[in-house]
Formats: C-alpha cells, structure tokens, sequence
C-alpha cells in the first residue's frame, strides 16, 4: 500500500476513475504509439460513455494522448489543445462485449504513420488496466516500463527477448504472452524493473518473426 | 509494517516515537526511499492542497450547471458574522464546500483518499494551520497521520464509494481528519485512534447515490459534513472520552456494512438521491 494513493495523487477532478484513469489510458495509449498522434478514434463503452460528459472523459483521454499527466491544468482545454496541434479527433461508441464498464478503444495513427489499437479499462482510483493492444488482449498496469512485443506465434522468441533483456542486466517482473490462434499473431507483454534501452528494441525488430515492438517508459514524455 | 490502528499505536510505543513517525517509516521502507524524501513528498501533497484552496473560481460552474458558486456564498455568509458556528468552523465549511466545487469543475485538487472526498481533510488542516498558528512541518506530521488511517482503512475495509458506499469516502476522510486534527492539538497515539473512531462511526452506512453519476449531488455539501465531523470528533477525544469500540473495530464494522450495502446505493446511481423525483428531472 502507497500512503500516496490515500493522500494523493495530486489530480485535476472530478473523478479518480473516470477523469485521472481516463487520463493515464491516453497517456499511455500516447507512449505505446511513440510519436505525436494525428488522428485519434475514441470509442467509450458503460460507464464512461453514460457519464463520462459530466466527468470530463472525453477532454481526459485527450490530453492524456497529447503527453499530459493526471495534475495537469489544462485538461479542461484538451480540445482546444488538440486542434491546435493539428490533431483529428473523433469519438464513438466501443463495441465491446462485457467489458468493464469503465472502458475506452483507442484507434491512433501518429504522425509518422504508426497506428496501434489500445483498449484500456479505468480500474478504481486511478489505476488502470491496458486490456488489449492491437486486438490481442493484454493486461497490464503501466505502473512498470513495460515492452510489448508483437511476434508470430512459435517456438523461440520469449528466449530471444529474455535473453536481450539479461544481456542488458534488466529483470522481468511480470510476463504474459497472448496469441490469437496457434501460429497466428502473438503479443507479448514484459513488465521491467528497469528501463529498456532503444537499441535493445532496434535488435528485437531485427529478430525473424517479429513485427512491431512498443515500449512504455517511465522517463518523462518521448 | 502496520496493518491495524493498533499496530501504530503498539510499534510507537514499543519505538517511544509518536503515531506520524511509524508511518513514515513504514513508507521509507516500502518506497525504498529515505525519510527525509518522503516527508518531502508529503509535504508536496500538503502544498498542493493550499494551491488548490487558493485557486478557487467563485464564477466557474461545472459542466452539468449543477456545480459552483456555494462557497462564494458561503464565504459571503461568513463575513457578515452571522454563521453561529464561529470564525473557526465557519472557516472549515467554507473551504469544505470550495474544494469540492473546484474538483466538480475540473480544477486541480488532491484526491485524500477519493477526488470526491478531497475537500474534508484540506478544509480542517489548512483552518488548523491559521487559527492555532502551526507550522507547515506539523502539518506535515499531521498529513501522515492521516495517510495512516486512512492506509488501515483501504486495507482492511474500502476507500472507495462503488464497494463501500459514501461511508468509505467521506466518512474515511472525515475519520482521517479527526486523528490528524487531535495530533495537532496534542493528543497521544490512543486520542488520535478515539478521533478517528468516533468521526467513522457518525458516518457508518453512508450510501453513495449521485445524482447523474456526477461527483456533485451530494457529494461537494457533503464534504462539509464529514470535516465538521472531524471537528467535533477530535475535540470528543481531546476530552478524554474514550471510544467505546476500538478504531479496528469501527473500521471492520465499516467493511461489513459496505458488503451488506445493496449495488444500488453503492455509486451505481440506481438508488436513493439518484432515483429521486427532482434528480431524475435534472438530469436529461
């Protein structure tokens, strides 16, 4: 237990789970795709979508996409923001079934191109859940530098990705691996105790097999 | 490690040091940082919550137009010198209501422990700072008092209203207050656990019914009845009035009745004030 989830965190209101948690989903959705998005597709479901208007939801998943943390004072101007930075955003209702219903499908494209797929759930205070990323269901905190691996199902490639790890003295403290079918897409989720070094990813992208590789620092904004 | 009230009152008595020093040691520990940078992270919460009381908009409303502009009228109020509760509890409604209108209208605020609830705890504190001429680092020490509590509380009972109902968050912070406000006033490691005790059982089997979902109706007015409540309940063991039942007690009395609560009145917005005639037209 943190004294500082009960005394804190320090957060623009009104609600923990549904403006703070909204925020970390976007700024987390924001560093998985690595670049300033460009066109961002926000589809709420339960909760969020039946009382995120008065929460501030929508404003709080923007400005977490834009890089903003949880105390930031502009949140209230997320809009205004986006649409200065040149970003398209549009928001509907997610299709999901039986999500939890604090529950929000973000579809970015950033301004390189990249685009990624990320459903996160607001679980209590202002924690979170990262419950799937590209279609394949995940489920982590973001409380970790987290390195998410998108690789074809098969035999070799948590060892390739371990064993890049220890050469560079980093633990795992967690590891998931999903798939969508045997010998289909994969995903897998490597929660550190340390940070991952960029050319670790570089080498990991080199690896056969493996497509994207995404990252999730705990260093301020990339 | 403490995991009850009375494991802080044992281990500050076992370490002949006072109620705050244990859980600050105990965070040390967990966050593997020294004590002198956790007291300086607390003292960053306690800074912010002044910054936010300070920042209040007496014109700005929430988004749903529920929300604004009572603690400009209560402040209105107090300074004509009518409110008969006096300068000093005057003073704690009013911050009360205005931190909880700030947070409605998305203003920065510290959640202790819900952004809901985020106006008690301020509310006592900062009119505790001013009016018995504390320094910031007793407030400090007070705000870990606090965090203790209100640590005890979310382990073994709930800090939030969607399992424990509105009791697990004003009637946390409001418990969290008192034993932070009869630190300040002097009190031992048994008066601060009484405080706590009293001020949690006034607001045992609260139900948290918000009108549209919203963190508004009755949530902003009611965070000045559990900082009142802190009020009262800390000068109860300031007298030497002792708890008939032990804080850990209360605190498990509250984990029961939050499981026995029906969903409907546990943030659901099914039940109670949600449901009633003049919400239910309010809210389109």
């Amino acid at each position: 237990m943190n004294i500082f989830d009960v005394v804190g965190p320090v957060m623009v209101g009104p609600s923990s789970s549904h403006t703070a948690g909204a925020v970390r989903i976007g700024y987390i959705a924001r560093k998985l795709l690595a670049e300033q998005p460009r066109k961002v597709q926000i589809n709420l479901y339960g909760s969020f979508l039946a009382t995120g208007e008065g929460h501030g939801t929508k404003k709080a998943i923007v400005a977490g996409l834009l890089g903003m943390q949880t105390d930031d004072e502009r949140i209230p101007m997320a809009f205004e923001l986006a649409k200065q930075q040149g970003v398209d955003v549009s928001f509907g209702e997610a299709n999901l079934k039986d999500a939890h219903p604090n529950t929000a499908q973000l579809i970015l494209q950033g301004i390189s191109g990249q685009t990624i797929e990320v459903v996160g759930q607001s679980v209590g205070g202002s924690r979170i859940n990262i419950a799937s990323i590209d279609g394949i269901e995940t489920n982590f905190s973001g409380d970790y530098p987290t390195l998410v691996v998108h690789n074809q199902d098969g035999p070799g490639y948590v060892s390739a990705v371990s064993t890049l790890l220890t050469e560079q003295g980093i633990n795992i403290a967690y590891m998931q691996l999903y798939r969508s079918n045997r010998g289909g897409d994969a995903v897998m989720v490597a929660e550190c105790d340390q940070e991952v070094p960029q050319h670790v990813m570089e080498r990991l992208k080199q690896v056969d097999g493996i497509g994207k590789v995404t990252y999730l620092g705990m260093m301020g904004d990339e | 490690m403490y995991h009850l009230i009375s494991d802080i009152i044992r281990q500050s008595e076992e370490n002949e040091c006072v109620f705050w020093e244990i859980v600050q040691q105990a965070d040390a520990d967990e966050r593997g940082v020294s004590k002198e940078e956790s007291f300086e992270t607390m003292r960053k919460m306690y800074q912010a919550m002044r910054e936010a009381d300070e920042h209040y908009d007496p014109k700005v409303r929430s988004a749903s137009g529920m929300a604004g502009g009572a603690g400009q009228l209560l402040h209105e109020y107090n300074e004509t010198g009518e409110n008969i509760c006096g300068d000093f509890v005057g003073k704690v409604m009013e911050k009360a209501i205005k931190m909880g209108e700030s947070n409605a209208c998305m203003h920065r605020i510290v959640a202790a422990p819900t952004a809901g609830s985020c106006g008690v705890i301020p509310a006592v504190f900062l009119v505790a700072e001013e009016m018995l001429h504390l320094s910031e680092d007793q407030m400090v020490e007070a705000m870990y008092v606090s965090a203790g509590i209100g640590s005890v509380i979310a382990e073994n009972a709930s800090l939030a209203g969607a399992s424990g109902g509105c009791q697990a968050e004003i009637g946390s912070a409001s418990a969290m207050a008192a034993g932070g406000l009869a630190y300040l006033q002097g009190g031992d490691a048994g008066q601060i656990a009484d405080a706590a005790a009293f001020a949690l059982k006034n607001m045992l089997g609260l139900a948290c019914d918000p009108v549209g979902g919203l963190v508004e109706v009755p949530c902003i007015k009611r965070n000045v009845a559990g900082a009142v409540n802190a009020l009262t309940s800390a000068q109860l063991a300031m007298a030497g009035i002792k708890s008939a039942i032990p804080a850990d007690e209360v605190i498990d009395a509250m984990r029961r009745i939050g499981n026995e609560m029906p969903s409907n009145i546990k943030e659901t917005s099914l039940g109670g004030l949600a449901t009633s005639p003049t919400a239910q037209k309010r809210i389109v």
